[in-house]
C-alpha cells in the first residue's frame, strides 16, 4: 500500500475498496467451511477482496490483482466521453482516493483522473458559486465523496461574505438566555 | 486547540475586517486633540478643520463619538466606482485595480459613516454590481486551472479567500495526480529502453553468428 497518506482517514477508508483477483496458491483454512465443506480455497478462483488486503497479498505473491471494474479500459472510455454527467457516487463513492492507489497497479489511471477531475472541478466551482437549484440537484448527488468535500467548503466559502454583509458572520452572539 | 474546519480554510470574514482596520484613512477631526503615540506609530495632532491620516479603526472610533467626518477616499466616489464598473464588464478585461482590503473598508465605511459619503446608496449598488462582475471573472479563471500556478492580478483579500478552499484542494490533487503521471511515463520510457536494449542484444548476436 502506498505510504504517502499514513495519517489521512479518507486514504484508509478508500482502501476498503474491492478489487477483483485471481489466486496463485492453495490456501488452507481460509474459506468458510459452512454446511460440512472443506475449508480449502482452490487456487485460480477468483474473489474480490478488500484493496488494503489484495495489495499485501499481490506484493507477497499469493494472488494476482486485477484493476477494478470501475478503472476498465472500457468504463474508463465511457466516463470519459462526458465526465458531467457520470454518477460517481453509485460507482464508487471514493473514486479519486482509490484511483491514486490502484495507480501503482494502473500506469493509465492518473490520466483517466485528471480529465475526470478538471472537467468536474470547473462545474463544482460554477454550483458553488450559484447555488443550489434544480439543475444541478442531479450533479450534486453525482459527487464523490471528495468532490463533495470541496463542495461543501467552497459553499462556504462562498457564502462568508454574504452573510458578513447580514451581520451574521460574528462569533459573539447574545446567548438564548438574554433574549425577550 | 481544536480549530473549525471553517478556520482551517483560510480566514473568516470577522478577522479580515479586523485586519482591514490597519489602513490609514483620512479625516477631518472636530476637536483639537494632541497627539496620540500608538505601538505603530503617531498620529496626530489632530486640529480642526486640517486632514490628518489615522488608522480605519481609530477612524470609527472617533466617527462614533462624532469627534471626526471621514472624508471617503478616492476610490468610493461614484463616479470612480462607475468607471471601474464600465472598464470590469468589458470582455476580456483584466481585474481593474482597487485596494486590498477594499470590500471590508468600503463595508466598515458605509456602516460607520454613511453620512460622510456622497450617493452612498448608489455607491452599495455599484459595489454590488463590481463584485458580481468579479466573481465571474474568477470563475472564468478556473478554466486556467494547472497544478503549477494561478495568476490573477488585483485580487482583493475578501475574494481571494472565496476561491482559497477550491483552489487549495485542487492544487493539491492536481500535483499528486501529475507526480503520478510523470512516475509512470518514466518508468514506460524505462521499459521502451529496456526493450530497445533487448533488440540490440539480439541484433549483436545476429551478426556475430557466423552464416
Amino acid at each position: 500500500m502506498s505510504k504517502r497518506n499514513y495519517y489521512d482517514i479518507d486514504d484508509i477508508l478508500a482502501s476498503q475498496e474491492r478489487v477483483p483477483c485471481f489466486l496463485r496458491t492453495d490456501l488452507d483454512g481460509l474459506g468458510s467451511s459452512g454446511g460440512g465443506g472443506s475449508s480449502k480455497v482452490h487456487r485460480n478462483s477468483r474473489w474480490s477482496l478488500p484493496f488494503w488486503m489484495a495489495d499485501r497479498l499481490n506484493d507477497e505473491d499469493y494472488l494476482d490483482m486485477q484493476v477494478s471494474l470501475v478503472f476498465s479500459k472500457q468504463s474508463n472510455r465511457m466516463y470519459a466521453a462526458s465526465p458531467e454527467s457520470v454518477d460517481l457516487r453509485n460507482i464508487c463513492q471514493n473514486y479519486y482516493q482509490f484511483g491514486l492507489q490502484l495507480s501503482e497497479v494502473a500506469p493509465e489511471v492518473p490520466h483517466v483522473l485528471h480529465n475526470m477531475y478538471m472537467t468536474r472541478i470547473q462545474k463544482i466551482a460554477r454550483v458553488a458559486q450559484q447555488g443550489n437549484n434544480v439543475e444541478t440537484l442531479d450533479f450534486v448527488q453525482s459527487l464523490d465523496k471528495m468532490e463533495e468535500d470541496i463542495l461543501r467548503v467552497c459553499q462556504h466559502a462562498q457564502g462568508a461574505i454574504t452573510a458578513w454583509h447580514q451581520n451574521k458572520a460574528y462569533a459573539l452572539q447574545k446567548a438564548p438566555v438574554i433574549h425577550n | 486547540m481544536a480549530v473549525s474546519s471553517r478556520q482551517k480554510e483560510g480566514f473568516t470574514m470577522p478577522e479580515l475586517e479586523y485586519l482591514a482596520q490597519c489602513e490609514t484613512v483620512t479625516i477631518v477631526p472636530m476637536h483639537r486633540m494632541e497627539r496620540l503615540e500608538l505601538v505603530r506609530g503617531t498620529v496626530g495632532p489632530f486640529r480642526p478643520p486640517q486632514k490628518t491620516q489615522v488608522p480605519l479603526w481609530l477612524a470609527t472610533m472617533l466617527k462614533r463619538t462624532n469627534r471626526c467626518r471621514i472624508v471617503a477616499p478616492d476610490w468610493l466616489k461614484y463616479e470612480h466606482l462607475q468607471k471601474l464598473c464600465k472598464q470590469e464588464e468589458e470582455p476580456d478585461s483584466l481585474f481593474t485595480k482597487l485596494p486590498f482590503h477594499y470590500l471590508e473598508i468600503a463595508h466598515i465605511l458605509l456602516t460607520v459613516a454613511e453620512d460622510d459619503i456622497a450617493e452612498s446608496q448608489g455607491i452599495r449598488r455599484l459595489l454590488q454590481d463590481l463584485r458580481e462582475s468579479r466573481q465571474s471573472k474568477t470563475l472564468r479563471g478556473m478554466e486556467m486551472l494547472n497544478p503549477l500556478q494561478l495568476q490573477m492580478d488585483n485580487l482583493s483579500a475578501a475574494e481571494i479567500n472565496e476561491i482559497r478552499p477550491l483552489f487549495r484542494h485542487s492544487f493539491n490533487m492536481l500535483r499528486q495526480l501529475d507526480s503520478l503521471v510523470l512516475a509512470s511515463e518514466k518508468s514506460q520510457q524505462q521499459s521502451q529502453y529496456a526493450d530497445q536494449s533487448y533488440a540490440g542484444l539480439e541484433d549483436s548476436f545476429v551478426s556475430s553468428y557466423p552464416l
